[in-house]
Order: structure tokens, then C-alpha cells, then sequence
């Protein structure tokens, strides 16, 4: 066994250690880090689906652009290409004369409506899909401008309003989501260090004793900050247990709620890597409130 | 045995230059202190509270620095010597305290063998090595107890093979038969005198002149934290001398 791996041993059989000594507080440290990462999880939660609805919504955001009479096949397909080739267009689908009158008669039931026209009265358009990226007013304004100079296009329409409306959504869902997860954050930073610190001024008398007989700085350190990341781990595994329980339970409820605001309530839980990522970052602020316990704390005697 | 890394300049391994330590402006612990202890030398420090016997010791194991002067521990200046070097120093500078400073919810075994984690000894030489030691302070039966149902004679045994389990070159021992009777007193002396027979430079804190008086060692008193007398060895010792 060499002289690393024996340091590492005794650092983990002191990081056990100091855990089991000190249980009470360990404990606390442990359920705030559960409590925070249950709030920062639920809240990212909940974003993620309102995203995810929104983002289906969003899919469905559409320009129409009607053409010209008397623009030709050949020139309608050479539109069609030149549309799709536009910064921010996903994919443009042609609507014909005969299919905007299909489409029509489908919606209104027949062609009553027609009688007594000579002939198709309904234009010919291209539906024009939107990358995810373009769904905002300002992308739409820079793209409205691009196509309005483009021979054979009549007019462009679109639901101005719903998009803006969409894009606010977003992204206030995105920034109030962010501003929770860095509150909650920096307070659980602050509970966990204050936490850590009370668990590191019980144990003086052992970073006395250690500096006595000439430990190291890391070597008195490690394993503090190990303990940060064991209760971490565990706190996020709780978190993680709590919110899969949570979801289990509310999901019913959620969903009818989901679908009767927006429609629709496509929702789902965090996959195994969000997951993985939820507990991993219980041990960052684990790890992050034992250093900034550690922080001040002299253990040179 | 191993082989202790005793510096070979055949310098005194403890020197001090005019130190002086003030913890408030203008009050001294210690005043303009100026010795040398030479290697395997066994000096008594005495002199009532509050004389500076504590401070001179922790100045030597750089627990504290001084407000002026040099001090030279191992040919180390402990006035210069930066926080990365402090565990260094102190691995080849054995301490023993009046209250023992064992960790209680570790085994006697465990709480000796601190000494040789910090500085990485593999746990079968390790484990080897505590047992020589706690047999030779009559403790190996008690390895796996802990410290508290232990007596107090018994703690200041293990504290003291903790603090020569690294064979350290040189041993400080503030007041450390101040809690023991005079049987155990005795007993514990008789090891520390012991340790400096076989080379290690002792300096022991006490105000028991009794003790001072057994063992016949070189004697520095301090008074209001300045050297007020220096004796040396008179040779007669009625203790365990070799």
C-alpha cells in the first residue's frame, strides 16, 4: 500500500469518523442540504415541464406567407427553396390553391360558403415552421423583413401577440427558476458552512492534537471537506427520493391542473443524468460549505 | 529499529537570541531570553506561574513566534519558518502536556499511532511500531482500551508514547506529572529521563522541586519571564539514570 493511498484511507476513516462523532450535527447538515435541494429540485422540476409544454407550443408558432395569383409551380417550388434557406425557417410546406380549398371545405363543414364564385378564391401559401432559436419577436421582425422583399410573396401573416406572449413566458419562467435556484442556493450555502463550522469547533481539541504531532494542513483538512461531500451525497440522495415521491403522488393532480391551464400536460420526471446531477450537486455544496467553514480556521496550533 | 533523522551539523538543536514574546504592548511573557540546550541534554525549566515556562516551550515547538529575537529549533529559525513548514518541525519535536491531549473516542493503540499517520508510516509498520512503544511504557495490554478507562498515570504513559513514537530529537513536556500522584510521578519520570539517555534532548516545565532535587539536571529557573538562574547538572541522581 503506498503512502498516497494510505493518506486517503485514514482521510475517509476520519471523515467516517468525524460523521459518526459528531451524529447530531452531520444529521442537521444532512436535512438542510435535503431541504434546499427538495426546493431547488421541485422548483426545476416544475420549470423543466412548463418549459418543455411551452416549447411544444412554440413548435406550432407559424409564419404564413400568401403568394402572388399568378405565380407559377415552378416559381412557387423555387420559393419554397429560397423561404427554407432563411435564417431561423425549420421547414417551409406549401399550400395549394385546390389544398387551401380542401382544407376550407374540411373546416367549414362543405363548400356552401363558395357557391356562386367562378373560381377558387383562396390564395396560395407556404406555412413556414420556426427554429426554436427564431421564436421571437425580434427574430421574426429580422426574418419578416428578409421574405417581404422576395418576388411572389403577396403578404405575411402571423400571430405577433401569442409569439411575444410566448417568448415572455419563457423566459420569465427561465429567470424566475434561476433567481429561486441561486437564493436558495447561497442560503443553503450559508446553513451547510455555519453548519460544517459548528461541527469543526466541537472537534478543536482533534485539530489541536493533530497539529501537535505535525499533521499536515490537508491532512487536518481532508477529511472535513470529505465529510462536506459524504453528507452532501446523502442529502441529495434524500432530496432526490423526496422528489420522485412528491412527483408520484402529485402527479395526477398536476397533470389535471397542467391540462386545464395550457391544454395540454405532457409531463415527466428527471432523467437518470438530471437525476445523477440533482445528488452530485448536494456534494458540491457540501463540499463548498466545509471549505468556507475551513475558511479562517487555523490548524497549525 | 529505525534509523531517526537526527541532523548531523552537531549544532545545539535548541538556541535562543534575546527573545522576547509580548502578547499585550509593553508586558512580557518572556524578556530578552538568551540559551542553548545541547543535544541529549535534560533541562528542567521551573519557576512559579506565570514565569514564562509554557511560552519558552511553545516558542520551541513554533506553537507560538517570537515578538523579537531568534530562536533556532533543529536548525530551523522559528521567527521565519512559514505555516507549511510548522508540521515539518513539529514531527521531529515529541510534546507532553499536564492534561494528556489524548482523543477520547480512539483506542490507546489509535491515539499513539496519530503520530506516524500524519506522516504516512504504512499501518503494519505502524501497528508494530505502537506496540514496542506501549510496551515499553507497560501498556501493550491496554492497546485497545480508551483513554478513559484508563488512570491518569496510564493516559500520561500513552501521551508519552505518542510523543516519542516518531523518535523525535527533541522532547517537550509542560507540567507532565502535574496531575499524578508521586508514586506515578515517579514512574513517568523515570521514561522521560529514559527517552534522553538514549540521545533525545529533553526540556521539562515543573515547579516541583522535589523532582528537580531527584534527579540532579540541569536547572533553568525563569522569573518574570527572564532567566533568573541557570544551574547545571550536578551529576548526582538518585532517579533512573543510566
Amino acid at each position: 500500500m503506498n503512502r498516497v493511498w494510505m493518506l486517503i484511507t485514514i482521510a475517509f476513516g476520519n471523515a467516517l469518523r468525524g460523521i459518526r462523532r459528531a451524529s447530531t450535527t452531520s444529521l442537521l447538515a444532512v436535512l438542510t442540504i435535503a431541504v434546499v435541494l427538495v426546493l431547488v429540485g421541485s422548483a426545476a422540476l416544475l420549470v423543466d415541464n412548463m418549459s418543455g409544454i411551452l416549447d411544444e407550443f412554440g413548435a406550432e408558432l407559424r409564419l404564413t406567407a400568401y403568394l402572388e395569383a399568378d405565380l407559377d409551380e415552378a416559381g412557387q417550388r423555387d420559393l419554397v427553396e429560397r423561404v427554407g434557406a432563411a435564417p431561423g425557417v425549420d421547414s417551409v410546406a406549401l399550400v395549394t390553391k385546390q389544398a387551401a380549398l380542401e382544407r376550407f371545405e374540411r373546416i367549414a363543414g362543405g363548400a356552401e360558403l363558395l357557391v356562386g364564385l367562378e373560381e377558387n378564391p383562396l390564395p396560395a401559401s407556404l406555412e413556414i415552421l420556426l427554429l426554436p432559436e427564431a421564436r421571437s419577436g425580434e427574430a421574426i421582425a429580422v426574418l419578416e423583413e428578409s421574405l417581404t422583399g422576395l418576388p411572389g410573396i403577396e403578404e405575411l401573416a402571423h400571430g405577433q401577440e401569442w409569439i411575444e406572449g410566448y417568448a415572455r413566458a419563457v423566459s420569465l419562467a427561465r429567470g424566475v427558476a434561476t433567481g429561486i435556484g441561486v437564493v436558495l442556493g447561497l442560503a443553503a450555502l450559508l446553513i451547510v458552512a455555519n453548519t460544517i463550522r459548528l461541527a469543526v469547533y466541537a472537534r478543536r481539541d482533534e485539530l489541536d492534537i493533530l497539529a501537535l504531532v505535525g499533521a499536515s494542513r490537508t491532512f487536518v483538512r481532508v477529511p472535513f471537506l470529505l465529510e462536506g461531500i459524504l453528507q452532501g451525497l446523502l442529502g441529495g440522495a434524500i432530496a432526490l427520493l423526496i422528489v420522485w415521491g412528491a412527483y408520484e403522488l402529485l402527479l395526477p393532480q398536476v397533470r389535471f391542473g397542467f391540462s386545464l391551464v395550457l391544454g395540454r400536460a405532457d409531463l415527466r420526471f428527471f432523467t437518470m443524468g438530471e437525476s445523477i446531477r440533482l445528488v452530485v450537486s448536494g456534494a458540491g455544496l457540501g463540499l463548498l460549505g466545509s471549505f468556507a467553514a475551513l475558511v479562517g480556521i487555523r490548524s497549525e496550533g | 529499529m529505525r534509523r531517526r533523522a537526527v541532523s548531523t551539523t552537531g549544532e545545539p538543536p535548541v538556541r535562543m537570541y534575546h527573545v522576547s514574546k509580548s502578547y499585550i504592548a509593553g508586558q512580557y511573557a518572556l524578556h530578552d531570553v538568551s540559551l542553548e540546550v545541547r543535544r541529549g541534554e535534560f533541562v528542567f525549566l521551573t519557576g512559579s506561574s506565570g514565569a514564562g515556562k509554557t511560552t519558552l516551550l511553545e516558542l520551541v515547538f513554533a506553537a507560538e513566534q517570537p515578538s523579537e529575537g531568534q530562536i533556532l529549533v533543529l536548525g530551523r529559525n522559528v521567527a521565519r519558518l512559514g505555516a507549511g513548514a510548522i508540521p515539518a518541525l513539529r514531527r521531529r519535536v515529541g510534546v507532553v502536556f499536564q492534561d494528556f491531549k489524548l482523543l477520547q473516542d480512539r483506542t490507546v493503540e489509535e491515539n499513539v499511532r496519530l503520530a506516524l499517520d500524519v506522516v504516512g508510516t504504512p499501518r503494519r509498520d505502524a501497528r508494530s511500531r505502537v506496540f514496542q512503544l506501549l510496551k515499553s511504557v507497560g501498556l501493550q495490554h491496554r492497546r485497545f482500551h480508551h483513554p478513559l478507562s484508563l488512570s491518569g498515570g496510564e493516559q500520561q504513559r500513552v501521551a508519552l508514547a505518542r510523543a516519542l513514537v516518531n523518535e523525535p530529537e527533541i522532547l517537550l513536556a509542560d507540567e507532565p506529572t502535574g496531575n499524578l500522584d508521586p508514586d506515578l510521578t515517579i514512574e513517568i519520570m523515570d521514561l522521560i529521563v529514559s527517552a534522553s539517555t538514549r540521545g533525545t534532548t529533553v526540556i521539562v516545565a515543573t515547579h516541583d522541586h522535589g523532582l528537580i532535587e531527584r534527579y540532579g539536571k540541569r536547572v533553568l529557573r525563569l522569573e518574570g519571564g527572564q532567566i533568573a538562574e541557570d544551574n547545571p547538572a550536578v551529576g548526582a541522581s538518585l532517579g533512573a539514570e543510566p
